[in-house]
């Protein structure tokens, strides 16, 4: 090693690093949206207009049929706002796997190959969805809603457990759809996947009791919609009578994670960048 | 005619469809598993409601419906929006628009081709299970030509909200904004999430003078023969609401395309 | 530690999947299993020493950017060895990143709604470049060339000059052993090429830079490369001097002859066996010449003939089937349009 380029001491990339590159991308992205304020506004409106479509569904369907499965307005309610605000981790930060199949396909994904740090967090990091802040929004406001009719007390142990629940459930939805956005690598036209595993989520403010046989364990442990508000809730919901698979969705839910993350990595070294 | 041309275009389409092999494969499978999400929880909803008929429908309706609707929204969904944004970006709209033929021909027909995959490679397959698993819960019939018809009119009325919206890409980057609006509003309003049976009453007038409910709603009441639709005098005023629809849209995306391009054009943009 | 760049028979294979014509044949490939291998890149080795710029040539889908590709660890060879600044590439990608630049193609790798400037920092940040190395940095890229107009704008309001400039820059900031440049100049105006060409050279000779530019732009060549490589269909089938090339050549002349009518007739001449006079002669007895310019075989036509001669001899094993002429003149004394 006689070149001083190769003796310039490196300190090790650790989280420390990759949280002050984060931010700072975030900062400069913010700043030069800031700029581009008739998309912010047009998207935010989209935004609204979805999560009302959803919550007129949600109505609808109540104002026909007052129970499902022995879970009642309230409660049906308190999922639902549950599975909004645990969408909003992937909607924020992992909003550039919609991207993927065009840049893998365009060959243009070769570029987050040539950089001393990770592929996925490089990737991941240069998209911060501002629009999903409206959906947590939305979704603390229906949270909180149907919180005081049910009422639940409110203790520092409860909020604690809230947090913790929230954040689990987001992992999953992470999970998932890091896991659709990767089959691009394999898949030409894969695009499909990713549409309906996101559509799949709708599902995810249903009780999960619903399900029967096969499908309950494939929706549970497969795609694992379960774990995105119904298991998780139950920490609250059912703060008596926890059943054992809510206590294991911390754990399962960092293990689906990492297991998303090492298959997208997966597909980043299978994949031959021939599309240029 | 130059029918022989848009049929080229058809098939070239058909082609790049079915280059995707496996993303077909796996599509076809997506969709079965999104199909069984929607049965077990209209099942739930039906057990927890304690009664048979539901405003008029039946569990083997709704299902019916819910799961036909799907198929035709997959079958349905076009990207001319998102294309659109992205060729403004890059700039080829500049070459589409010198192509020798109309630009909204050429992009009806250049769609053709993958409506006619996805048709035989989703909704056919799907209808033939639903058929089998009802044992004949679908009248068969003379309502099957004018189901086919009503879709034909339902495409035509798809592709013109398509073309409208597209257009509106041309005056603002925010495509993504603009797409979801579209989709939630045509998704609710035309009965693919909810049949229109279940909305409220006020509601459901409104929303059945709207173009919405003609991509879905209404092939699939002429299919069930639900609303009096197996006589003449129920069939007639669906048939009329989907081409008034057809005609008005039509008429309305090819004037806001040409002032817009005029706009544009002149602006230099 | 002499080479930057070793290769030994690096072979690359690719299977793609056989398709089939038509819309019979789209159909039966969906149940196909009918693959084939294309091998990218054949046997090649190669040494790069220290600071050498180098002209990575060959024809389209000549299989330059899979051993770019290789050399930068996103691709694994099939088989056969590469050392890159002492590192296995795909097996160390990260810190093989460390230590190279990349520009590849018309894609900019930089933050496109980002000012340059925060592209910049974000860089130093990424690569760990001390604040005084950065800074020297800067400095030594404002003495090349004038980045002021540019640090501030975003890259997606810059032009495609002003974006590939933009870049290299961002390419040389940390300081690399080796930049690759994958068609630098591509789609560029003449102004911006000679810009762009006396920066890289700048660089190279300040840091003393490893460079391998691949390019279909023998400007380029001419301008930055003392060495170069050829490769075609996978093979590498040139590798020396750029003056020694020319010798191959050198008995070429291109004659241009200017008609009555003021068109101009231009012709390859191998003086070997033709000579230059008595082609004038016979042209002039055929016709009235206003003009003659008689100019060196130029870097592109000498390209060329090695490509149409690599096309002439697949079925021989590798190499130049031309007999290298005698030691005539150097590349160096180019006689452009110099009139008889």
């Amino acid at each position: 090693m006689s070149d001083t380029t190769m003796t310039r001491p490196k300190a090790k990339r650790g989280f420390g690093f990759y949280a002050r590159i984060y931010r700072k991308i975030l900062v400069q992205d913010l700043k030069s949206k800031m700029s581009y304020r008739a998309d912010f506004v047009i998207s935010t409106f989209g935004m609204i207009m979805t999560n009302l479509s959803g919550f007129v569904t949600f109505l609808i369907l109540f104002k026909n049929f007052p129970t499902i499965n022995g879970w009642d307005y309230y409660h049906m309610l308190f999922l639902y706002g549950f599975s909004l605000v645990a969408l909003t981790p992937v909607q924020c930060f992992f909003d550039n796997n919609w991207n993927l199949r065009f840049q893998v396909q365009s060959g243009d994904f070769i570029k987050y190959c040539f950089r001393p740090i990770n592929v996925f967090f490089y990737f991941m990091s240069e998209v911060f969805d501002v629009k999903g802040l409206g959906q947590l929004a939305f979704g603390i406001g229906t949270l909180v809603y149907a919180w005081v009719h049910i009422g639940i007390p409110v203790t520092p142990l409860v909020i604690a457990k809230l947090v913790l629940f929230l954040l689990t459930a987001s992992l999953f939805m992470i999970a998932i759809m890091n896991a659709a956005a990767a089959t691009c690598f394999w898949i030409v036209g894969s695009g499909y996947v990713m549409v309906i595993m996101f559509r799949f989520k709708d599902f995810a403010k249903y009780p999960s009791s619903i399900f029967h046989g096969i499908f309950r364990i494939l929706f549970t442990f497969v795609i694992p919609i379960a774990f995105v508000a119904y298991y998780p809730s139950l920490a609250i919901l059912e703060s008596n009578n926890v059943p054992v698979l809510t206590w294991c969705a911390p754990a399962l839910g960092v293990l689906f994670f990492y297991l998303s993350y090492k298959f997208w990595m997966l597909g980043v070294s299978r994949y031959d960048f021939t599309g240029s | 005619m130059n029918m022989r041309r848009h049929l080229a275009l058809t098939r070239a389409g058909i082609m790049e469809s079915l280059q995707y092999r496996l993303g077909t494969a796996v599509t076809l499978f997506a969709n079965l598993i999104y199909l069984v999400l929607v049965y077990f929880l209209w099942r739930a909803i039906y057990d927890s409601a304690g009664t048979e008929v539901v405003n008029g429908m039946t569990f083997t309706d709704t299902m019916i419906y819910l799961i036909l609707a799907t198929a035709l929204f997959n079958f349905l969904e076009m990207f001319v929006v998102w294309d659109m944004s992205r060729s403004i970006q890059s700039g080829k709209i500049i070459l589409d628009l010198l192509k020798p033929m109309n630009f909204r021909t050429y992009t009806f027909w250049s769609y053709s081709g993958s409506h006619v995959v996805l048709f035989t490679l989703t909704f056919v397959p799907t209808f033939i299970v639903v058929m089998i698993v009802t044992h004949g819960a679908i009248p068969m019939g003379i309502n099957l030509l004018f189901f086919i018809i009503a879709t034909v009119l339902a495409l035509i009325v798809n592709f013109s909200m398509e073309m409208i919206v597209a257009t509106i890409c041309l005056f603002t980057e925010s495509t993504w904004g603009i797409n979801i609006v579209k989709e939630t509003i045509v998704l609710l309003l035309s009965g693919a999430s909810i049949p229109l049976a279940f909305f409220p009453e006020l509601f459901r007038k409104i929303v059945e003078y709207l173009p919405f409910r003609a991509v879905y709603d209404i092939p699939l009441t002429i299919l069930l023969k639900k609303n009096g639709t197996d006589t003449l005098e129920g069939l007639l005023p669906m048939f009329g609401l989907q081409l008034a629809w057809c005609v008005i849209l039509t008429v309305a995306g090819i004037l806001f395309w040409n002032h817009s391009v005029r706009k544009i054009t002149v602006n230099g943009g | 530690m002499e080479n930057a760049i070793v290769m030994k028979n690096v072979c690359k294979d690719f299977k793609i999947l056989n398709r089939h014509e038509g819309l019979k044949g789209s159909i039966r490939d969906l149940f196909s299993r009918d693959y084939k291998t294309i091998s990218a890149v054949k046997d090649v080795s190669l040494e790069i020493a220290r600071g050498e710029i180098i002209g990575y040539l060959g024809p389209n889908g000549a299989g330059k950017s899979t051993t770019i590709k290789m050399m930068t660890g996103v691709l694994e060879p099939t088989s056969g060895d590469i050392m890159v600044n002492g590192l296995v590439p795909y097996k160390e990608r990260t810190k093989n990143s460390e230590h190279i630049g990349v520009v590849f193609g018309q894609r900019s790798q930089l933050w496109w709604s980002l000012p340059l400037i925060e592209s910049f920092r974000l860089l130093r940040d990424i690569y760990m470049v001390p604040k005084k190395d950065y800074e020297e940095m800067l400095e030594l890229y404002r003495s090349l060339v004038d980045i002021e107009p540019i640090l501030h704008k975003p890259v997606r309001q810059m032009s495609l000059g002003q974006r590939t400039l933009s870049d290299i820059l961002a390419a040389f900031l940390h300081n690399p052993a080796i930049v690759f440049l994958d068609e630098p100049t591509i789609g560029l105006d003449v102004a911006m090429k000679a810009k762009i060409r006396s920066l890289i050279q700048g660089l190279n000779a300040e840091k003393n830079t490893t460079v391998i530019l691949t390019t279909h732009d023998m400007g380029d060549v001419d301008a930055l490369c003392k060495r170069i490589v050829i490769i075609d269909e996978g093979k590498k089938i040139y590798d020396n001097d750029i003056e020694h090339l020319k010798s191959y050549f050198g008995s070429y002349r291109t004659l241009r002859i200017r008609h009555a009518d003021d068109t101009w007739e231009e012709r390859v001449i191998d003086e070997s066996k033709e000579d230059v006079m008595e082609v004038i002669l016979k042209k002039q007895k055929e016709q009235k010449i206003k003009d003659i310019q008689l100019q060196e075989i130029s870097t592109e036509e000498v390209i060329k003939k090695i490509y149409e001669n690599s096309a002439a001899s697949k079925e021989a094993a590798a190499g130049l089937h031309v007999a290298p002429a005698a030691d005539g003149e150097t590349a160096s004394e180019k006689k452009e349009g110099a009139t008889v």
